[in-house]
């Protein structure tokens, strides 16, 4: 699997990233590898190819465009996207197999975690 | 304060959304941190997210704008609240043009208390500019030779800074498209992009055209070419006609940023980005006395040269087509194609004019062709006259070509 991130969270936008973070996670939901890569510039094309590369079989992203999106679903990779929120929110529910697209994991301002 | 804010968009004052909501264009309230308190029908519209989905989430995330990513508008504290240029990817993962203005509300004692993003939907103006650019073949300079994809790649970097730029390059190169191109990939882009030919004129009148005019009766100024620039950029062709008082007016307004209307006394501030052109070597014309050394030093900071028609390689073919299907457009024709013979013709031509030569024959051919193929006969006459006089072709190109030439209808 693999989120595509900025900082700490989940990237705004899959054209304009710059890092992901690719995960192994096991039947049982179990993380069992986690890897960092660092795009030589944001870019939608690299991070496709990533994905392809790397057997990716799900994307989790924020904002996507058309034609990435319906590219990586062309060549069969689960796309969840519109996902906000921290990574320390999105990786667990991810693992468990609850994440959705239009998942919205932030705080609100006023609220508390 | 902002708990007042927070009040208003909640109900307290039910007129504060119902106002934003009336307004057109796409607005969204935001807190000193960036996060979102309110976004109007507008904007709801356009991102896919309704205002209560998204309330207290960061900005960033539900505008999506290229701006928010590589250059938040909002940490420009003192920065002037100017519209920007970018782009955003809504809910249904469409790309949209947009301008996004923060507008930095501050209370009386200029505090501030909250921020307004205005953001207006650019798809139907950049439909119409890329409509109107392809109808006119203007404000685009193409090319897929090596030679131009340099000059291409250096348009951002050069349109990124103010330095003066100077270009050169045969009479229909596209030195004048080069400087628009430079103009509309900068930040000057919304502002006046003034283009001055510096032909042979009196030089009184020269004066008051290119540095204003106060007017005797009135005296209030007649804007001159620099002041009609005034926050855009001025580019002056073929800069060698200028004559030498007025390039030193040149090199103080380089210096000081300052030029003086004719009959003024004090000079008067310009902020413009300066670009000129020659299609003569501006080394030969600081030899020749033609251009001030000093004025040639400051605008070479940046130096292109566009490189002639036939040493840009494949782009001669690549041109053709391209004006081929422009003009096949414009004058509603279903042309497809050029013949063989015919598009030999045009290759072997010397171009002394260039892509505007290229262009020129182009929109002949596609005015005089009746059917779907350019043919020999719908070149311009004197293309065809100078291929004739060319070197005859030997006995056995002759043969295979006869055949051709009966089946081109020629």
């Amino acid at each position: 699997m693999l989120i595509a991130i900025a900082r700490d969270e989940v990237a705004p936008r899959f054209d304009l990233t710059k890092e992901a973070l690719l995960l192994s996670i096991s039947e049982s939901g179990e993380i069992v590898q986690r890897k960092s890569f660092l795009l030589a510039d944001a870019s939608g094309d690299e991070l496709c190819d990533l994905a392809l590369s790397r057997d990716v079989g799900t994307i989790v992203c924020g904002g996507i465009e058309d034609e990435y999106f319906h590219y990586l679903r062309w060549k069969r990779i689960e796309v969840i996207d519109s996902v906000m929120g921290p990574l320390e929110r999105v990786i667990p529910r991810l693992a468990a197999g609850e994440l959705k697209a239009g998942d919205i994991l932030f705080d609100r301002a006023g609220e508390s975690a | 304060m902002l708990k007042r804010i927070e009040d208003l968009v909640r109900g307290e004052c039910p007129d504060l959304p119902s106002l934003l909501d009336g307004l057109p264009m796409g607005v969204a309230l935001l807190d000193g941190g960036g996060r979102i308190l309110m976004l109007n029908k507008a904007l709801e519209a356009l991102t896919g997210y309704s205002r209560d989905e998204v309330r207290g989430l960061p900005c960033r995330h539900v505008l999506r704008s290229r701006a928010c990513i590589q250059g938040c508008p909002h940490g420009r504290e003192d920065g002037p609240d100017k519209g920007i240029e970018t782009d955003c990817i809504n809910r249904h993962h469409r790309k949209i043009p947009v301008r996004i203005t923060p507008v930095r509300v501050r209370d009386g004692e200029n505090r501030p208390v909250c921020i307004l993003d205005i953001v207006e939907d650019l798809t139907a103006l950049r439909e119409i500019e890329s409509r109107l650019s392809q109808a006119t073949g203007q404000g685009q300079i193409i090319g897929r030779s090596q030679a131009m994809q340099k000059i291409l790649n250096l348009v951002p970097v050069i349109a990124q800074h103010d330095s003066p730029v100077l270009i050169t390059g045969e009479t229909g190169t596209g030195k004048d498209l080069l400087a628009e191109s430079v103009h509309k990939a900068s930040h000057r882009s919304r502002e006046p992009f003034i283009r001055f030919s510096c032909g042979p004129m009196p030089s009184e009148l020269l004066d008051a055209e290119l540095f204003g005019r106060i007017q005797a009766a009135e005296g209030e100024l007649k804007p001159g070419r620099f002041q009609q620039a005034h926050g855009g950029t001025l580019y002056l062709s073929e800069i060698a006609d200028l004559p030498l008082p007025h390039q030193s007016r040149l090199v103080q307004f380089l210096d000081e940023g300052t030029v003086l209307p004719v009959g003024a006394t004090k000079p008067v501030r310009v902020n413009a980005r300066l670009m000129v052109s020659t299609a003569e070597s501006p080394e030969r014309l600081v030899r020749e006395g033609r251009l001030r050394e000093d004025l040639f030093h400051r605008i070479s900071a940046i130096r292109l040269h566009l490189p002639r028609l036939k040493d840009r390689g494949e782009d001669l073919g690549f041109l053709l087509h391209h004006f081929m299907s422009q003009y096949a457009a414009r004058f509603k024709k279903q042309i497809t194609g050029i013949s063989p013979r015919a598009l030999r013709i045009v290759s072997e031509h010397d171009f002394p004019g260039n892509v505007r030569e290229l262009r020129n024959i182009m929109e002949f051919a596609a005015m005089v062709c009746p059917g779907d193929t350019i043919r020999t006969g719908h070149l311009p006459g004197h293309l065809v006259d100078l291929a004739g006089t060319g070197p005859a072709p030997r006995p056995a190109e002759k043969a295979r070509k006869a055949p051709r030439k009966s089946a081109e209808g020629n």
